[in-house]
């Protein structure tokens, strides 16, 4: 977008974030709700319809997303059509919802939205039995490391020597003893359509890969892995949440990439990673870190970023033949 | 007697052929003994062109019924198959279609459940699964099978009703044995299914419509709820009697509803049991009628909910009851029907009501043994001493 001065240099201080660009419908849900303050799930469900619009079913479980996406009784916080289910059942639910609406015709979009706990752990099964039969559903994990809804409980997502209420540091031990699981890589060696990851640092990247998860869901299963950490969980500032975000993504901790047609790519280039350390400081659940802490985190921080980095940088190096071809059902 | 083809095939083929009949939208497929054939047969039916639902090849039971569930919500006929550890592993999933009120039809092929690995007959996974609000029916052999699936899917769906329904037959006995049984004609079982057409069209969850499937139910609400799923219950009982006249007066094959009485007119002592074990039991009390012995058979056919005022009916001025159970009851040494039974004692009188456990993990229930239990049962009539609860297969061995 050229820009001159005068009258058009007033409208590029009046533009709003380029985000908005992909916004096709207003606020599906409430204003005041039930999340906590400063929480960036908010944001990343707030989103949601506004890129795909409201013509979608949204799938969910008992999470902290739970009280503001299942309603209570007769009251709801939205206006979409909503499928609550047991903590096991959001992929094999949205399978079944998806599958129905191919047999009678009705051109839906399916969208699971669950946390890590529920995505790696007790739904990891049908999570992955759901991707590998490349179901037409859009699947959201917002990642706020652990089970936050029940008070910071350690989950696979949990990452290395941080804090939680089932990992707690004392006197023989130092937080979380394993490396976390990393999911949307593991999702990605399923025969999928697509897949994502992204944080509520990078809004216009993540309104991106909604808007193209929703296109690659005609074809089969996309996954979108959204970092998104927990005010109360994490302990950080209730203002500063995108700013966490943000430095995860510069640390090389979360970085952006997406995968289709078999290919991955980086979204977001870090030309030069902060040290781990600018990272680990905004949150309370690394506090008791000293130096050889951050040194083992900085190395499984490397480690994984490697691994990414070399799917990414290699291109059609890997000749996968290409998996989104289903035999028509 | 309307046109049929006959075929002699087992008790799983049967489930299959019936499910083809009523043609669901969604199935959901997962293996496991005994109840494999069941898939597999589904599974050729669609590859051939003859079932036109969408087939979900699941990565395990929990999914299974997940999958069903959520097509059901969305309006859908469904349908999936499973047997003892699927079912157990399916237990959360589960307790949510029920609170949904969704008619997720659910052949369950009996058999042991976990805890001592026996892949074998018998009915403690059915009986496990009692409190969670299913309707759970219960059949004999093949022909009762293909007809009581057909019979599912009109009483799951009645707008009266709207709730999930297991058919229960015996592992083994039932599902690998074949037998010659009438197939109804595809426009004969539409036909007879239409009547679902002609009521209120249920709830379905569609794309757009703000409209949710599972909020919280707080309080009052989860009560009222609660009392409404249990008021469906209670009317699935005559229901089922007046799905089995219609089904009867248009197939010409009744089975008597929520129980089956076999010479009970004038009967002094009764044998309640239900699955397998009824055949077996027939032709015992067939041979002891011709002896003079005032016996009748009570098969029970529907367990839950519990068919209370036709039992109490039944069992009213008898002298003493006999009740052979193919599963135990934790907690109370008898059976799990037994037990039910005792609960009626107000209605039909304090007489002798003796417990009998059999046929656990694929021990054969011969016809000895049900000679013997008659016998027991006589004994006590005539106010001898007796045992409340036999374990029949233990007694003989010892």
């Amino acid at each position: 977008m050229g820009v001159t001065r005068g009258k058009d240099m007033i409208q590029r201080k009046k533009r709003l974030p380029r985000v908005f660009d992909y916004f096709v419908e207003e606020d599906q849900f409430a204003g005041g709700n039930t999340f906590c303050a400063g929480c960036p799930a908010e944001l990343a469900l707030r989103t949601v319809p506004k890129v795909m619009g409201k013509d979608i079913v949204m799938v969910g479980t008992p999470s902290c997303s739970a009280p503001v996406l299942h309603g209570q009784n007769l009251g709801s916080w939205h206006k979409l059509a909503y499928y609550a289910c047991v903590m096991t059942g959001v992929a094999s639910s949205a399978s079944g919802l998806a599958r129905y609406y191919q047999r009678v015709g009705i051109d839906a979009t399916v969208v699971c939205f669950t946390g890590d706990g529920d995505a790696n752990d007790v739904g990891f099964q049908p999570l992955s039995g759901a991707a590998e039969r490349n179901e037409h559903v859009v699947y959201i994990c917002y990642d706020n490391e652990g089970y936050m809804n029940t008070g910071n409980q350690r989950s696979s997502s949990t990452p290395l020597g941080a804090a939680t209420s089932t990992t707690p540091v004392g006197k023989s031990a130092r937080g979380k003893r394993n490396l976390s699981k990393y999911l949307p890589l593991v999702i990605a060696l399923h025969p999928v359509a697509y897949v994502a990851t992204a944080t509520l640092s990078n809004m216009e990247d993540y309104a991106k890969k909604l808007l193209k998860a929703k296109e690659k869901s005609k074809e089969g299963f996309a996954y979108i892995h959204v970092f998104s950490p927990c005010v109360v969980g994490s302990r950080i500032a209730t203002d500063s949440a995108i700013e966490v975000c943000r430095m995860a993504v510069r640390t090389n901790y979360f970085p952006l990439w997406e995968m289709e047609d078999a290919s991955f790519r980086f979204t977001y280039n870090v030309a030069h990673p902060r040290p781990i350390q600018e990272y680990l400081q905004l949150s309370g659940k690394f506090s008791h870190f000293n130096e050889e802490d951050v040194e083992r985190f900085q190395e499984a921080v490397n480690h994984r970023y490697t691994i990414v980095d070399s799917l990414c940088r290699s291109g059609g190096a890997f000749d996968i033949p290409s998996v989104q071809a289903t035999v028509s059902r | 007697m309307r046109k049929h083809d006959t075929k002699v095939i087992t008790g799983n083929a049967c489930s299959a052929y019936a499910v083809r009949l009523c043609q669901p939208d969604v199935v959901a497929l997962y293996p496991i003994t005994p109840q494999t054939e069941v898939v597999e047969q589904l599974a050729r039916f669609k590859a051939d062109g003859e079932l036109q639902a969408e087939m979900i090849e699941v990565e395990g039971e929990n999914s299974a019924m997940n999958a069903v569930t959520a097509a059901s919500i969305a309006g859908g006929r469904v349908y999936t198959a499973t047997s003892s550890y699927g079912l157990a592993f399916m237990y959360d999933a589960m307790m949510q279609t029920a609170g949904f009120r969704a008619p997720v039809v659910m052949t369950n092929v009996n058999r042991e459940p976990p805890g001592i690995h026996a892949v074998s007959s018998g009915q403690q996974d059915m009986i496990a699964t009692r409190d969670i609000g299913w309707l759970q029916l219960v059949v004999e052999e093949n022909q009762e099978v293909m007809d009581v699936t057909i019979q599912a899917f009109r009483l799951a769906e009645d707008y009266d009703i709207q709730l999930p329904v297991m058919v229960n037959y015996d592992g083994y006995f039932v599902s690998h044995s074949a037998e010659a049984v009438k197939i109804p004609m595809p426009e004969d079982v539409a036909q007879y299914l239409s009547a679902l057409e002609k009521q209120p069209k249920r709830m379905k969850l569609v794309p757009g419509r703000s409209m949710g499937a599972g909020s919280h139910g707080l309080l009052l609400a989860y009560t009222e709820l609660r009392y409404k799923h249990v008021a469906a219950m209670e009317r699935a009982k005559a229901k089922f009697d007046q799905i089995d006249k219609e089904y009867g007066d248009f197939f010409g094959r009744y089975y008597g509803g929520q129980i089956e009485e076999y010479k009970t007119d004038g009967a002094d002592l009764i044998l309640v049991t239900s699955g397998s074990a009824a055949g077996t039991a027939k032709t015992v009390i067939d041979v002891m009628r011709d002896k003079g012995m005032k016996v009748g058979l009570i098969k029970l056919r529907m367990f839950r909910p519990f068919p209370r005022e036709r039992l109490s009916r039944a069992l009213q001025r008898r002298k003493a009851v006999g009740v052979l159970d193919r599963s135990v009851d934790f907690g109370w040494n008898c059976g799990p029907v037994y037990r039910e039974i005792r609960a009626l004692t107000p209605e039909i009188g304090c007489v002798p009501m003796l417990s009998f456990i059999a046929g656990l993990a694929n021990l054969d229930i011969t016809a000895g043994d049900v000679e013997a239990m008659i016998d027991d049962i006589y004994a006590a009539s005539l106010g001898s001493r007796f045992q409340e609860t036999t374990w029949v297969s233990l007694e003989e061995k010892t």
